[in-house]
């Protein structure tokens, strides 16, 4: 049973506000933005105040939304102003997502960070990307059911220990988790997808859309973990480990930008799905939920911020190879925390050969992400491209010294369990 | 007043007072008067450097953290030798930047000339009184580059008179001339080949010991730590340093080819910095290390011997070469690597020699060590000025002048009767003394080592006298009248070398009255038991040399040996030929076989080739139709289910 508190409150007044500017902004397209912006703000506040060690992760997650909404600026799409919508809701439910201990909810979660992108997808100017629609529905039911049912299963055997079913949860779980996010090889979707939708959607979807199945995920598998789960972690970092080989070896040599993209989303998922082998340590889990997180945010900005050049047609070059040191990961831009904290947890997790490797796949990542930076960087001008890019440049700056947000995160990490 | 006020005067004075003369580096009108305030920075120094032997407490270390938790901090000490090495370095830099402003008149770089010179003498201050390894390392490296920079000061290589050897003379495949550019080239490549092993020595002691400074670290733990292999590793490497800087025998090539500087370059580099920094280091380390204490430390043994004879090799070596040269400057270097090794010696014997001088207990082999690097510096640097004289007045670096020329220089022709005599060991006059004293420190090794140290040095001291003497001989009594003469003007110069030379008597003085002056002159005395004293007959030895060789400084009868002695025994073809010879093969080979594959490998053919093949895999799945990918995922899905299910029961 929820209680009616004022946070609750102001999260269910957040979603009105959603809902009926969502509503009239069909005829009204700036108010579904402002809208949107309020409800942001309402919810944002709400979640600090039901948990104010959160204040930090929220202001990132609004820093992303704003940017996301901002950036759907550019295009007119056919269903004008409720796409502010769709990516408020997304935005509301990852602020929301770690105030939560019911399952019930957080399955629900899952599924409301998912859908908004089914039509997200096919949003382009004057008409609808069916093909692309089409195939990343497919993909994304696909994961949902086997994220859901492994979820389900996982939660059962808390209660009812059965080996078997532990494992095929586990499995299931992170093969739902794998094709969601784009793990391979399990990826087929995503390079395709990346280069056949509309830019300014792709950036919602590669940079908003992971947060939320990550933290999902991991609360799970925290919640759930038993005796079997370091034989079974073996698995989840050979994935890893293909993801980080599949994706950056596949950038090198792709031309199109979106492609590279697409490719960079492969392999930075399988770094965040490296963090999941930490379960295995829980008293170092904080290691990994900071890094994971960093390492999203990280994500997030740079695929916002080259997206955004692509669709602009090429952005500042400053900015550019700011985001490409990032995504490299030099220090002190946010690029680097995420990796350095992952890595730190794999250390006390004693995955020493995935730490060997996701250091390697860093140095082969180089080359792509220099080729993106110089070919996508072109001379200053004042435009909103370049007011985005300057704005994720300054987020992947803030976290000159983290230790503010790894101090929030051990707060958070202490009750992240889920109630099952 | 504040000590960290003083020191940080003592050593930002130069550099800093050299600072505006490089922003002005366009201006001519400038860089003409700012070198004045290039001086005076240095004589800030020489106040500073006063102030802490008169006022500042003797043996008092000060301590500034830098980086505590690596224990590197700036630690400086006041103990005996820095206070006295200090002002010996200020006043003798000082004396010749005095010198250097009629010198250097009308030189075409001038901002450079005073940067590096300012900066030379900051460093070897810095290395004098730093107590930190690592500080010491600072200073040492900071000389490295300022003797690089003053070396090769006329880059230009466009006057003779600044080159080393004759031109065009060929001796093999090799051309025994060297430029400037290339003098600075050998003396960085040496000094650097045996830095990188210092670093690595400083390395090993600050991992192993819980700190870095020289006064503090516990040397004789150290020493077992190591055991004897280590023990000579690591002395080794630290000594690679030393040698280098001080350009000890195999290492001396640098020194005779750095005489392609300004002369006051020479001047400094040979008296107070540069080469004596690597005498000094050793003096002070031994001081520290007290080896006559550890003689139950096996190894320790063996590296002081080297050291001995490294030493005295040296001198025998410099003063052999120096016999048969006639370039002024070169024969003037020769002559002080000869002295420098006998510092090494005369510390090294410190091992055997287990003699407290005085209240302060200081070893009487390092303490005689260390007054000749005292007696040596004003004398030479004299000398090197007087030479820097003569060439400007006869435009020829090599030996020449006859006595009416000397008449019309006397002020350089008194200064150099008094310095050569006053070096050599002459009785009664300084270097007497202290050489006496360095004879009966050999006789010390009788038991030990055996009666070849003594031979060397009174061979050493012989010969020495009578390159001093040929010196004198060919610039001002008996030497080619030269043939170009310029004798007007060069106050300044005047004024510098004849500070520098009466220094001499002030440390003669010092001799007469000071404690441990009384050790030198009871070492000096004529008779003991009723017998004349070795140290007497070497004094009168040295006294027959030196007549000998101002009758006879030149004997054509031995050309040909002299012609050997004078190509340095053509240790240049080790520098110039062999070394460089084996360098080249390494790098062909590392060219033609190495980086090929390596670049075959990482580059162009197999890692390039390799992922672009894999990427290429990885980009062909993506075909673009929907039922291939389904087939793809669904096919992986199933499958592992079916593999975990089965897996799951089997367990």
């Amino acid at each position: 049973m929820i209680e009616f508190s004022m946070p609750v409150l102001m999260l269910l007044g957040a979603l009105v506000i959603l809902t009926l500017c969502s509503a009239f902004s069909v005829k009204y397209r700036d108010l579904g933005f402002y809208g949107a912006i309020a409800a942001l703000i309402l919810a944002s506040a709400a979640v600090t105040l039901l948990i104010p060690a959160l204040i930090y992760y929220t202001a990132f997650v609004f820093a992303i939304g704003i940017l996301n909404l901002v950036s759907l600026k550019v295009i007119k799409s056919v269903i004008q102003g409720v796409d502010y919508g769709l990516v408020a809701l997304m935005a509301l439910v990852t602020l929301y997502i770690f105030t939560t201990h019911n399952l019930a909810l957080i399955l629900a979660a899952f599924v409301l960070v998912s859908v908004p992108t089914y039509i997200l997808v096919m949003v382009r100017e004057g008409g609808t990307n069916v093909e692309v629609g089409i195939k990343y529905i497919t993909f994304m039911v696909l994961a949902t059911v086997l994220f859901l049912i492994g979820a389900v299963t996982l939660a059962y055997t808390k209660n009812a220990f059965n080996g078997l079913l532990y494992i095929l949860g586990y499995v299931m779980l992170i093969l739902g988790l794998s094709i969601e996010v784009g793990v391979a090889p399990l990826h087929e979707w995503v390079p395709d997808v990346f280069t056949s939708a509309d830019p300014i959607p792709m950036s919602i979807i590669a940079s908003l859309a992971k947060i939320v199945p990550f933290v999902i995920a991991l609360r799970i598998l925290i919640s759930t973990s038993n005796s079997l789960t370091v034989s079974v972690t073996l698995f989840t970092a050979v994935l890893a480990a293909i993801s980080m080989f599949t994706g950056n070896i596949g950038a090198l040599t792709s031309k199109e930008h979106a492609r590279i993209l697409a490719y960079s989303t492969v392999a930075n998922m399988g770094y965040l799905l490296a963090c999941a082998v930490v379960i295995i340590k829980p008293e170092f889990f904080y290691f990994a939920l900071t890094g994971a997180l960093l390492m999203l945010f990280a994500n997030a900005v740079g695929k916002i911020g080259f997206f955004n050049a692509i669709k602009g047609e090429g952005a500042f070059s400053l900015t550019m190879y700011l985001l490409a040191f990032s995504f490299i990961g030099l220090p002190p831009l946010i690029g680097f925390w995420g990796k350095l904290f992952i890595l730190f947890s794999l250390v006390k997790a004693e995955y020493f050969w995935l730490v060997a490797l996701m250091v390697l796949n860093s140095a082969i990542s180089i080359p792509y992400y220099l080729r993106l930076a110089r070919e996508l960087g072109v001379g200053w001008k004042a435009n909103l491209t370049n007011f985005i890019c300057v704005a994720v440049v300054i987020i992947t700056l803030i976290t000159f010294l983290p230790d503010w947000f790894f101090r929030s995160m051990e707060v958070i990490a202490q009750a992240i369990s889920i109630a099952i | 007043m504040n000590e960290w006020l003083i020191f940080l005067l003592l050593f930002l004075s130069p550099v800093l007072s050299s600072v505006p003369i490089v922003l002005a580096y366009k201006s001519k009108a400038w860089t003409e008067k700012l070198p004045y305030l290039s001086v005076f920075g240095i004589f800030v120094s020489v106040i500073m450097s006063l102030y802490i032997l008169f006022v500042l407490p003797e043996n008092q270390q000060f301590s500034y953290p830098w980086i505590p938790e690596f224990g590197i901090n700036i630690v400086l000490i006041t103990d005996y030798l820095s206070r006295y090495m200090g002002v010996i370095t200020a006043l003798i830099a000082f004396f010749i930047a005095i010198y250097g402003l009629d010198y250097m008149k009308g030189d075409y770089r001038p901002s450079w000339y005073w940067f590096f010179f300012n900066l030379f003498t900051a460093s070897m201050l810095l290395v004098v009184y730093s107590d930190n390894l690592f500080l010491l390392f600072v200073g040492w490296e900071g000389l490295g580059a300022a003797s690089w920079g003053l070396i090769g000061h006329w880059f230009r290589d466009d006057n003779d008179i600044s080159y080393v050897g004759k031109a065009g003379r060929k001796v093999g495949p090799l051309e025994l001339s060297w430029p400037p550019s290339f003098g600075g080239w050998r003396a960085i490549s040496t000094i650097r080949f045996g830095d990188v092993p210092m670093f690595l020595a400083l390395a090993a002691i600050w991992a192993l010991s819980p700190t870095l400074n020289i006064s503090e670290i516990e040397w004789g733990t150290l020493f077992e730590t190591l055991g004897a292999g280590g023990t000579i590793i690591l002395l080794l490497c630290l000594l690679m340093g030393l040698f280098t800087k001080s350009a000890q025998v195999p290492f001396s090539e640098w020194l005779m080819t750095a005489m392609t500087g300004p002369t006051t370059v020479s001047a400094l580099l040979h008296s107070a910095t540069m080469v004596a920094a690597g005498a000094f280091v050793f003096i002070k380390l031994t001081w520290y290390i007290a080896p006559w204490t550890l003689h139950g430390v096996h190894g320790l043994e063996y590296v002081y011997l080297l050291v001995l004879f490294i030493g005295l090799l040296s001198g025998l070596y410099g003063a052999l070469s120096g016999s048969g040269m006639l370039e002024r400057k070169v024969l003037l270097a020769a002559s002080t690597m000869s002295s420098i090794g006998l510092m090494f010696a005369a510390a090294a014997a410190s091992y055997w020699v287990d003699v407290e001088v005085g209240e302060m207990h200081m070893n009487f082999a390092v303490l005689v060590a260390f007054w000749y690097m005292a007696v040596h510096a004003f004398a030479k640097a004299s000398l090197f000025l007087v030479s820097g004289h003569l060439i400007h007045a006869t435009h020829s670096r090599f030996l020449s002048g006859g006595l009416e020329f000397g008449k019309k220089m006397v002020p350089a022709f008194i200064v150099t009767i008094v310095a050569t005599t006053f070096l050599v060991g002459i009785p009664p006059l300084t270097a007497y003394w202290v050489k006496s004293a360095m004879d009966e420190v050999m006789e010390h090794l009788f038991h030990e080592v055996g009666y070849l140290p003594l031979i060397l040095l009174v061979l050493t001291s012989v010969v020495y006298s009578g390159i001093m003497a040929k010196f004198l001989a060919l610039n001002f009594i008996k030497g080619e009248k030269p043939h170009h003469e310029h004798t007007h003007g060069g106050g300044l110069m005047k004024v510098g070398y004849s500070l520098m030379v009466s220094v001499l008597f002030v440390l003669l003085y010092i001799i007469f009255t000071s404690e441990e002056g009384h050790e030198f002159v009871a070492a000096g005395s004529v008779l003991k038991h009723g017998t004349i004293t070795i140290s007497f007959g070497v004094g009168i030895l040295a006294l027959l040399a030196y007549m000998v060789a101002l009758y006879r400084p030149q004997i054509h009868a031995l050309n040909k040996l002299g012609a050997f002695f004078g190509d340095r025994m053509y240790l240049p073809f080790m520098n110039d030929f062999i070394i460089p010879k084996i360098g080249f093969f390494v790098s062909h080979l590392v060219q033609d076989y190495g980086n090929r594959g390596i670049d075959g490998f990482f580059n162009t053919v197999t890692i390039p080739g390799l992922f672009g093949t894999i990427s290429k895999r990885i980009r062909g799945i993506q075909t673009g139709y929907l039922s291939r990918y389904i087939n793809i995922v669904l096919g992986l899905v199933m499958i592992l289910l079916v593999v975990v299910a089965i897996g799951g029961v089997w367990l």
